[in-house]
């Protein structure tokens, strides 16, 4: 809100002079009826109205600047909020994303924010003013004349008693509303989820008893709450009316008194209905600042996780080259279950170096740490080295590409998939890259790269999304390539495709690839076996093969049976 | 629009009350700013202070009564809509729990949230301050008019002269207002859509360092929202301040023309104040106007969506009058079963022609490789799904002849992906059980807990087996998960049991463990094991082999193997796989 502050002044300092123009017509009134209607003055009128129009016309320009200007204020703070916010994830580490459902990660960033918008826009702003407002109406009428004024407000202490009572049983069941609400809402999601159990234990009775239950007690809370609104709504409104009796009473025997003219009573009329409006309208607002309050606090508290460790002096070694050293790497994504412990290898500069493994034995593991998307608890990794802790984020990343098994493609353009929105990648780099790999023919099919691909990618391949994911990681020169192999098959002639790229992409670099082809362990320099956490052979092919330990078991487990199924495909083709 | 009716006239009384107190507080509330009048004419002449006060205690006994009989009909009508918001809520879900699993395949829950949820609060936004709006308005405009038109008809016209511009400004503001609100939604679900696919992508996005590019592409998008919220905001900041000149306009007419009216002794002091009033009373509900046009056309967008999902008709239901099988053996049998997951129209079919007989009281496991057909195999016995062609048979009744109820307490499927809710391990596991987690449903939970091997892990557990599960409580690990799934279903003894591939997040050893201690239980029902080990089927009475949802091998362990096919194939490599797991 901070840069906001001379725009907020300003939506401020507008009400009390909205406040004026619109506290000056009664008054002009008054005026109207003493001094010229009941003296037969049907000329001075004239110039009495043309200020009346004046002040009304103040009220409008007064009072939509001020809406407005408050409005500027609330959004432009929300969307530095929301920026705020979504940088503020971008930073957190990638165990928080683990443990974290996205979804509701995105109604922090949306629709909570959204909350605090209405805060503004109907909420605690208007309760400031609404203040300010009636201070503002006591004052005038107290100046205009006291003694009517003291008994047109003389209902306001009981007034102030009964909307105090209302904000207490406000306070718990607009409490308990949102705590149904949102019972009601976590029993729908777990009963669509789990729709399977209900169906297969044939619960669906019960279920529904249940659920009828939390929809009950929503609806009590709801009827309660109307109840509150309602009289408080209709309280207000026969205070108002019964004030207004009062003060035509005071007003009465004044005027016999000579102590008031009749257009002050007249005025004083207007001026009691004025006052009342704000605290008719109170309810409503006071439910939006509870939830806005409750929205801020889940806010803050997202703001408040502390960002991925970044190290204080980042290093960036000038010498591209590749290297990469595992040394004694224990690692758990939760404390103590060990996924890998105290590996060790290295890898030299334009090395093919294949990983090979059964199923969590710790491999993609491996590839997620060398571009620190975890921290290892003991050991360390060495890129180029230096200890990617102490390497500078963004440089270390940039130095490694990594193309995982699940290829993930953002919704919009084909362009921006590949270049991720970097502008230092020209379109004639982007459209070079897709070329290399072979995705060009496909892209053009698809309508170019400016052609949308849809959310996850689901207009494309999976071939496809892998050269598009091959051409990504190309256009991205990377001095080492991690690569998950894809399992699932594609059609031979993709497939053909998808080889050619894979040998054009590895050429020249540093290349670590969990491999499920045979062709990629066959063609490997070196091969690391990863076992139930740990490194247990390495070597070619050739060797491991002869060795006959856990490699040569894998290999006639995993890749044997694929090589054969390709064989009898083949052949019946 | 036609269901509506149907609950309408289910509160009838109640709600034609409602609105009855609302036309008659209404009706009371017309009368104040006329006694008003009364009041002021009566001071302006001095008539006494007798006179003035029975015009007074008038006002304030209308007011007492007004309030008493306007509270009543505030509740009473948005009561109504309450109620009626709870009966649809309760009616779809019930509807939708009727609705197969094919159809939760086909739709994103938070869609059907959005309708359980939105749609039917629009629904009651609509019949609660919707139609008291609807009401009340021309009730207003009635009562105001034949008023004012009584005490002075041209000053009526002339003071009411702003009102066909109000009008017109306030249907033109309500259209920009409704076009530049779906604006907003949209770009709030751009927003929405940005993040989530970020925070999905988080791995892409911090593996190629474009944290900073996705910042700039975020900012870009919350630019462009902020500005379609600032245009909204110029349209909604407008309406406030213009019925206020509304309001003002009225009162300067009344002083200026109705000002020489008075002085040329036409009319009094009184009537003016009348005047005042009355336009006082007419401008919130015009300026309600542009907002009820609003909640009417998301009440019916609403009600349209609710429709379309109450029209999708339950494809799986219980056959009226249909008997369940006493006694039941347990024979369950395939006879020329074709499937295919639907929705998937034209994709290949995952069973095709399968005849297969399970004996009653034997046990059989199904084996094949991924994407063989096996879970769909024994999906069709609880009918999760119907088969497509074929018929799928209990004790040689077709299950489409009997009550779904009936079937699912006697087939007990534990499905391969565990799930459970989010409360304390023994709810889940009495689940299926009647009488939840009564003293009855103990002794079975605590035997279904013991069977399915998770007594040990309970000692590790903050409160046993009332530690909260899931979401909101204790992250159990895939085989804990997997295990209480079990449970819960052992728990309920079916007659025919279906495990799909249920164990294979357990190690091997415990998975060994637990079919050791199940053997007893196995043999007193017809037990199907889709398993993936190939030392959990070993001991099976019979072994079918599925490929490419066929039946290619049927035998036993040691026939199978002779015989050197698919079975032995698998067979081979999971022998390996046994030995790399001793490594």
């Amino acid at each position: 809100m901070r840069p906001y502050r001379g725009v907020f002044w300003t939506a401020l300092l507008l009400s009390p002079i909205n406040q004026t123009f619109a506290l000056v017509q009664p008054y002009l009134l008054k005026v109207g009826i003493d001094r010229y209607i009941r003296r037969g003055d049907a000329g001075g009128l004239r110039g009495l109205g043309l200020v009346f129009a004046a002040a009304i016309v103040g009220e409008l320009v007064s009072s939509y600047g001020q809406q407005y200007l408050t409005m500027v204020v609330a959004q432009r703070s929300l969307g530095d909020l929301r920026g705020a916010l979504f940088a503020h994830l971008q930073r957190l580490p990638m165990r928080f994303f683990d443990t974290t459902p996205v979804g509701k990660l995105v109604s922090r960033v949306t629709t909570d924010v959204d909350v605090l918008n209405e805060m503004f826009a109907a909420g605690a702003m208007t309760i400031v003013l609404d203040g300010l407002k009636l201070a503002g109406i006591v004052g005038f009428m107290l100046w205009i004349n006291w003694r009517l004024a003291l008994v047109s407000l003389a209902l306001l202490p009981a007034m102030a008693v009964g909307v105090d009572y209302f904000r207490r049983a406000a306070r718990r069941t607009y409490r308990e509303i949102r705590e149904r609400v949102a019972r009601i809402n976590g029993y729908l999601q777990e009963a669509i989820s789990g729709i399977k159990v209900i169906a297969l234990s044939a619960r669906e009775d019960a279920a529904f008893v249940e659920f009828r239950r939390l929809n009950a007690d929503h609806r009590d809370a709801n009827h309660l709450s109307n109840k509150l609104e309602a009289t408080l709504f209709s309280l207000v409104e026969s205070v108002s009316t019964v004030s207004i009796a009062l003060m035509l009473w005071q007003g009465g025997r004044l005027r016999a008194r000579g102590l008031v003219e009749i257009g002050t009573v007249v005025a004083f009329i207007q001026y009691i209905q004025q006052f009342f409006v704000p605290i008719r309208d109170f309810s409503a607002k006071y439910a939006v600042v509870q939830s806005s309050m409750t929205a801020a606090e889940r806010i803050f508290a997202l703001l408040d996780v502390p960002a991925a460790p970044v190290p204080a002096r980042p290093r960036v070694p000038d010498a591209v080259r590749g290297a990469i050293a595992f040394e004694g790497v224990w690692f758990a994504y939760r404390d103590a279950e060990w996924v890998l412990r105290d590996v060790s290898f290295r890898i030299a500069p334009g090395e093919r170096v294949a990983i090979v493994g059964a199923t969590g034995s710790g491999k993609t593991t491996l590839v997620k740490l060398l571009g620190r998307l975890y921290d290892v608890q003991r050991g360390r990794i060495l890129v180029d080295g230096v200890d990617v802790r102490e390497w500078d984020p963004v440089a270390l990343r940039r130095r490694i590409a990594v193309v995982l098994q699940d290829v993930f493609l953002f919704s919009g353009p084909v362009a921006d998939n590949i270049h991720l929105g970097r502008t230092d990648i020209p379109p004639a780099a982007v459209a070079a890259a897709a070329r290399h790999v072979n995705a060009d023919g496909f892209i053009r099919r698809l309508g170019g790269y400016e052609a949308q691909v849809r959310e996850r990618g689901s207009n494309l391949s999976g071939g496809q999304r892998q050269l598009l994911a091959f051409a990504r990681a190309l256009a991205h020169d990377p001095a080492i390539l991690v690569l998950d192999e894809a399992t699932s098959s594609v059609d031979p002639e993709t497939e053909w495709l998808v080889q050619d790229a894979l040998t054009k992409l590895l050429a020249g670099r540093t290349a670590l690839v969990i491999a499920h082809r045979l062709s990629t362990i066959e063609g490997a320099d070196r091969i690391l076996v990863v076992h139930k956490g740990e490194l247990r052979e390495q070597g070619t092919h050739r060797e491991l093969l002869a060795r006959g330990g856990i490699y040569a078991r894998l290999y006639r487990m995993q890749y044997a049976p694929a090589a054969r199924a390709t064989a009898r495909a083949a052949g019946e083709g | 629009m036609s269901r509506l009716w149907g609950y309408l006239a289910h509160y009838r009384a109640r709600y034609l009350g409602g609105i009855l107190c609302l036309i008659g507080a209404t009706t009371l509330t017309m009368a104040v700013p006329w006694l008003y009048k009364r009041a002021v004419d009566q001071i302006t002449a001095g008539a006494g202070m007798a006179a003035l006060l029975r015009t007074l205690g008038l006002i304030a006994g209308i007011a007492a009564v007004q309030g008493v009989v306007r509270t009543f009909s505030r509740f009473v009508i948005f009561n109504v809509g309450r109620d009626i918001e709870y009966d649809l809520r309760n009616d779809l879900f019930a509807h939708l729990e009727r609705l197969p699993l094919a159809f939760y395949q086909q739709r994103q829950t938070g869609d059907l949230m959005s309708r359980l949820v939105n749609d039917v609060s629009a629904v009651r936004m609509l019949l609660g301050p919707g139609i008291l709006n609807f009401i009340n308005t021309p009730v207003y405009y009635v009562y105001g008019l034949a008023i004012m038109l009584s005490i002075d008809a041209r000053l009526t016209l002339a003071a009411l002269a702003i009102y066909p511009v109000a009008l017109g400004v306030v249907k033109r503001t309500s259209a920009l207002l409704m076009e530049r609100s779906v604006r907003v939604q949209e770009g709030l679900a751009d927003l929405s859509t940005r993040v989530q696919e970020n925070l999905s992508g988080m791995h892409v996005v911090k593996s190629y360092a474009a944290e900073e590019q996705e910042i700039a592409a975020f900012g870009r998008v919350n630019a462009r929202f902020q500005e379609q919220s600032l245009r909204l905001a110029r349209v909604r900041g407008f309406i406030g301040p213009v019925m206020n000149v509304v309001g003002g306009v009225g009162a300067l007419v009344v002083l200026w023309y109705g000002g020489r009216q008075v002085v040329a002794g036409r009319l009094s002091i009184g009537d003016l104040v009348a005047f005042i009033g009355y336009l006082h009373l007419l401008s919130w509900p015009t300026m309600a106007l542009g907002w009820m046009l609003s909640v009417l056309q998301r009440g019916r967008a609403a009600l349209g969506r609710l429709d379309e999902l109450f029209a999708v008709e339950p494809a799986i239901t219980s056959p009226p009058g249909a008997t369940g099988i006493m006694p039941l053996r347990g024979e369950v049998a395939f006879r020329g079963v074709d499937f295919r997951y639907p929705g998937l129209a034209g994709g290949s079919p995952v069973l095709a022609g399968v005849d297969l007989t399970i004996a009653a009281g034997s046990t059989v496991a199904i084996v094949g490789r991924t994407g063989a057909g096996k879970s769909a195999l024994v999906e069709l016995v609880p009918r999760l799904f119907d088969a497509e062609a074929g018929r799928v048979l209990l004790d040689g009744h077709d299950v489409r002849t009997l009550p779904l109820g009936w079937l699912r307490r006697h087939v007990g499927l534990v499905p391969q992906e565990p799930f459970l809710f989010s409360r304390s391990l023994r709810e889940n596991v009495a689940f299926a059980l009647d009488g939840g987690a009564d003293g009855r449903a103990a002794g079975r939970v605590e035997w279904a807990v013991g069977m399915a091997g998770l007594a040990s892990d309970l000692a590790d557990m903050p409160a046993g087996l009332e530690t909260l599960v899931g979401e909101r409580g204790v992250t159990l690990s895939g085989g804990q998960k997997q295990r209480a799934t079990l449970a819960r279903v052992l728990a309920a003894a079916p007659r025919v049991l279906l495990l799909d591939d249920a164990l294979s997040s357990v190690d091997a050893a415990t998975e060994r463990e637990i079919l050791e201690r199940l053997r007893g239980f196995f043999r007193e029902r017809t037990t199907v094991l889709v398993a993936h080990r190939i030392t959990t089927v070993k001991e099976a009475d019979l072994i079918v082999v599925l490929d490419e949802g066929r039946v290619v091998e049927v035998g036993d362990h040691e026939t199978l193997l002779a015989r050197g096919g698919t079975y032995a194939e698998l067979f081979r490599e999971q022998a390996l796989e046994v030995e790399l797991e001793a490594i």
